[in-house]
């Protein structure tokens, strides 16, 4: 067999003619087809993240005054406008007649007086019965949760607001009730914000939230921990 | 010097020169390329976000073509070990095709590293501050562009020699076919250390990484090779003996054992162990919570591979048929053990525990197959010139082709 | 092997030119049509990038930039001034942009409370806002695990939780940033250094450095780093305009970025904005090296670990936990005094 080029071991082409324009054909229409557009990306990125207003809101939990005083039927009164007229009775659990809206629920603290002043409505007592002023409530709750307070104290407990350096501007911590309701202490639960859409995550609602994988401690029962699930009431925090 | 630009020019000219099926084939490979080159521009416009890749699984197809071609490239190196250094003369008339496959796959590497970036016109930032050498990416760079340099001073030194009708130097080329040796495995080796320093993806860190991809790539560098030669002895003049194809069906043979053992070691390690560190395998061989994207395709691996190792080691694989199938066969296996099984699996589950699953999108697909098409079409360019240039057929005295169209 | 002679003489075929090796007329058209339709092909693949914006293409100040640690003052300014202009142009705001150096003496660490932490996410997008983080793609810097009690393995963690309330039942939160690693693994396998650590701690990045390759972003073992894969999207009227270089201003595609633990606020002493925004107060942060600040007491005084400990990162971000634990989400019983000791 001829051997033209050294190559081929096969008869030689036509190597003129119609043949010879397909190539250049090809890349011709290859180059149109792609000038073309046909195909745009079609872009996977879900619609933007909002950030919600509330949810970068670093307002404290609660914003209580420290003042003692009471709205009632838009008016402002101070505690002791009320409390210098009626006395009460020492040691009392029962229910109120007033301020019915208020729930104690701090454990056992259960008496009023343990923190209200006798007599001096517009303070606190401390353990010798002498006044504390309502705007030092820390000072309060440190008779009985001193390691909270000598945390607190030095910062590993509660907020911080401000500058970290003083130098440069204030810091503020905030006080104890400005997180706590002092007659239902738990933090409240909140709302949370919403759950990571990252780019092409996938379906990401399935198994992981069931707690039967992984922790060894959910392999040795129902739960980790003996708890009386009746207890818990619907919604609470 | 002007006789070097003849010579280049020369072999720009032979590079257009051949029959239908050879035009066929450029074309083909061309068009490939350039729809590879489209995918790439429309990824420049928008991003990354073309690809399937997330901040979860942040390498995914273009790391894993990139970690199995620098194997490949190594590869070339195991036709020159049993010539220069063991005088196996078997190898003799193929070795350039061997150095000439690593010149045209370690530019693909280039090419599938320069996809991935973020920035690519940034890529100069490289010279102006180089982070070596605690960056293991610039021991890769110094590495692949210094093994780059290394085949194309042999292989054109060769070809340039043979085209002035000169008998190459030892002392040219010689001192630099054993660094070549050196280089390779260090190439891989590189390229494997950059996934094993990584504390914080332990399917990465383990010290068998750097083994396996050396086995591996003696197995499916070798195999490419005698696919390749087959080729190059049906559509050229060039001498191809079966004896050649005979010593690198040994070596493949001894490498796919090695990779097999290997793949067992890691097995075991994992799986008898059974502690946390094993979320990544697990995911890769069983599926974890509910996700099993790689599962049908490692297997798919092991079999490949499997079947090639055991074909290997069978008789029948002297023949050219089983042998043939036996290279397919590891050749996808172990691309896919390379690929997706490894780079993939280090990134699911995350850092964080978080399961996010990588398939690659048709524009990441589009781009990947434009590299390797245009990784052959070099290839291919190479052949067409380098088997005249050694035959004597295209020298500074004579002008080859002129005949035909 | 060849045997007829080439290059002189006859060959069979169309006409030639006068020189033996010339070109006819023929062949010159067939190789200029062979040129100029691959010419096509090519331009046509390139031509997806018609749709690049002007201001996408590098200018030639941008591309001859120096990184950040060669920077001299004029040019730091210049790029300052660079880069307001482009915040003007594409948001249409004033951007106040500058650079504050680090201050001396100091090294953040921070500190997180898992007895408190009740997986809000307030932190999350708190840093979203102050960061200008891109809101499509979603990119967060903080990731708020859900972990099952018994385990600190994250494999158990559960990071898409959407309950009508926090807590849950049984459940702590550890939300995970970036930890400013004394030992970074993401700085030591960057290649062109465009991350580094800074004397303060604070490991950094310059957007205008980095090649977008990824590898630090494999080596961090916390998941902190993200990577632009799109262009980013702040809108305009949330845009941050209080930026500096090297934390909060408009990144590119293309490039990476992570939590600086809001390096313009704490340089100029301010809180980053996650602590500001925490509600419980979980979130302590300061410089340890005084010891007067909440951080230092923290590390001395309370149960503190370090997460993945085992990579060695050093990371100079502390989980801690009070002695008492979270049960304190059960109801208090009134009933029964005592009982929930």
């Amino acid at each position: 067999m001829e051997q033209l080029d050294g190559r081929l071991k096969s008869p030689p082409p036509t190597s003129d003619g119609r043949r010879a324009m397909v190539v250049p054909l090809v890349l011709l229409a290859l180059g149109g087809l792609l000038a073309a557009d046909l195909g745009p990306f079609a872009s996977p990125v879900p619609p933007p993240t909002v950030v919600p207003a509330w949810a970068v809101d670093p307002t404290p939990v609660r914003r209580p005054s420290l003042r003692p005083e009471i709205e009632l039927a838009g008016f402002t009164y101070r505690c002791s406008d009320c409390h210098r007229l009626f006395a009460s009775p020492p040691e009392t659990t029962r229910s109120l007649t007033q301020h019915r809206d208020i729930v104690l629920d701090h454990g056992i603290n259960a008496r009023c007086f343990n923190c209200h002043h006798l007599t001096n409505r517009d303070a606190f007592v401390d353990d010798w019965g002498r006044e504390i002023p309502p705007d030092q409530p820390q000072l309060l709750c440190a008779k009985c949760h001193g390691p909270v307070y000598r945390d607190w104290l030095h910062g590993s407990h509660g907020r911080t607001d401000g500058y970290w350096d003083t130098r440069q501007g204030p810091q503020q911590r905030r006080k104890c009730i400005e997180c706590h309701d002092p007659h239902r202490p738990p933090f409240p639960g909140l709302v949370p914000a919403p759950p990571p859409n990252t780019l092409r995550m996938g379906d990401q609602t399935s198994p992981r939230s069931e707690p039967a994988v992984g922790s060894p401690l959910w392999v040795y029962g129902p739960g980790p921990v003996d708890v009386d699930r009746s207890r818990l009431s619907e919604g609470d925090p | 010097m002007r006789r070097y630009f003849t010579f280049l020019w020369e072999c720009g000219r032979i590079s257009f020169v051949g029959d239908w099926r050879y035009h066929a084939w450029m074309t083909a490979l061309t068009v490939m390329s350039l729809l590879g080159l489209y995918a790439w521009c429309q990824q420049l416009v928008h991003g990354l976000v073309t690809t399937g890749m997330t901040d979860q699984v942040s390498w995914g197809l273009y790391i894993a073509n990139f970690t199995y071609l620098v194997g490949l490239a190594a590869a070339a190196a195991m036709l020159v070990i049993p010539v220069y250094v063991y005088r196996n003369m078997h190898l003799h008339d193929v070795v350039v095709f061997g150095e000439l496959l690593a010149v045209a796959v370690i530019i693909m590497c280039l090419l599938f590293v320069t996809v991935d970036l973020g920035r690519p016109e940034r890529a100069l930032h490289l010279l102006r501050r180089f982070n070596f050498p605690l960056s293991m990416l610039t021991w890769d760079v110094i590495a692949l562009c210094g093994y780059l340099l290394l085949n194309l001073h042999i292989c054109g030194y060769l070809l340039y020699s043979a085209y002035c009708r000169r008998k190459p130097s030892p002392t040219f080329y010689v001192p630099f076919v054993f660094i070549a040796i050196v280089w390779a495995v260090s190439i891989h080796t590189v390229t494997a250390f950059l996934y094993v320093g990584l504390g914080g993806r332990p399917f990465w860190n383990s010290a068998i990484i750097a083994p396996r991809f050396l086995a591996s790539a003696f197995a499916a560098g070798p195999a490419f090779i005698i696919l390749t030669l087959q080729i190059v002895r049906k559509y050229t003049t060039h001498r191809v003996t079966d004896d050649a194809l005979l010593t690198l069906r040994r070596i493949v043979q001894v490498a796919i054992l090695i990779n097999f053992f290997l793949l067992g070691c890691e097995a075991f390690t994992e799986f008898y162990t059974d502690s946390a560190h094993v979320a990544s395998a697990r995911y890769l061989y069983l599926g974890l919570h509910g996700r099993h994207g790689l599962v049908p395709w490692i297997w798919t691996a092991i079999a490949c591979n499997a079947l090639a190792t055991i074909l290997l080691v069978l008789p029948a694989s002297r023949a050219l048929p089983t042998l043939n199938t036996a290279c397919v066969s590891a050749i996808v296996g172990i691309w896919i053990e390379k690929g997706m099984g490894l780079i993939v699996p280090a990134f699911i589950p995350t850092q964080l525990g978080e399961l996010v699953e990588y398939a690659p999108t048709g524009r990441e697909i589009m781009v990947c197959l434009g590299i390797w098409a245009f990784g052959l079409l070099l290839y291919t360019v190479f052949v067409r010139i380098s088997v005249p240039v050694l035959a004597g057929e295209l020298t500074c005295e004579q002008r080859y082709g002129v005949k035909g169209s | 092997m060849s045997s007829s002679p080439i290059g002189s003489g006859k060959r069979p075929g169309g006409p030639r030119g006068s020189r033996g090796t010339g070109l006819s007329r023929r062949g010159f058209l067939r190789k200029g049509a062979a040129a100029v339709a691959g010419a096509t092909g090519l331009a046509g693949a390139l031509s997806p990038l018609r749709a690049l914006a002007p201001a996408d293409w590098p200018t030639l100040e941008q591309f001859f930039q120096s990184h950040y640690k060669e920077m001299t003052p004029p040019e730091k300014q210049a790029v300052l001034e660079r880069i307001a202009r482009e915040v003007k142009a594409r948001y249409q705001v004033d951007a106040e942009i500058d650079d504050p150096p680090p201050l001396v003496g100091v090294e953040y660490v921070y500190a997180l409370n898992i007895s408190r932490c009740i997986g809000c996410r307030r932190c999350v997008f708190a840093c979203m806002k102050e960061n200008n983080s891109s809101r499509a793609p979603e990119i967060q810097y903080i990731r708020v695990l859900k972990m099952q009690k018994g385990s600190i393995d994250v494999e158990t963690s559960d990071h898409h939780y959407n309950p009508p309330m926090v807590p849950e039942h049984d459940s702590y939160y550890m939300p995970v940033q970036c930890h400013q690693c004394k030992k970074p693994p993401c700085v030591k396998v960057c290649p062109v250094g465009a991350t580094w650590q800074e004397p303060d701690g604070i490991t950094v990045i310059d957007y205008d450095w980095c090649i977008g390759c990824r590898y630090c972003e494999a080596a961090c073992p916390y998941w902190a780093r993200r990577f632009n894969f799109a262009a980013p999207q702040v809108p305009a009227d949330q845009l941050n305009v209080n930026m500096s270089y090297l934390s909060n201003r408009p990144r590119a595609k293309g490039v990476m970025e992570k939590c600086t633990y809001c390096l313009h606020r704490v340089r100029r002493g301010r809180m980053p904005a996650c602590v500001e925004a925490c509600p419980t107060g979980s979130r302590k942060f300061g410089n340890v090296l005084d010891p007067d600040s909440e951080v230092a007491y923290i590390l001395r005084h309370k149960r503190v670990y370090v997460f993945k400990e085992e990579v060695g990162t050093l990371p100079r971000f502390f989980y801690y936990f009070d002695e008492r634990g979270s049960r304190y989400r059960e109801p208090i019983s009134t009933s029964q005094p005592g009982a929930e000791l």
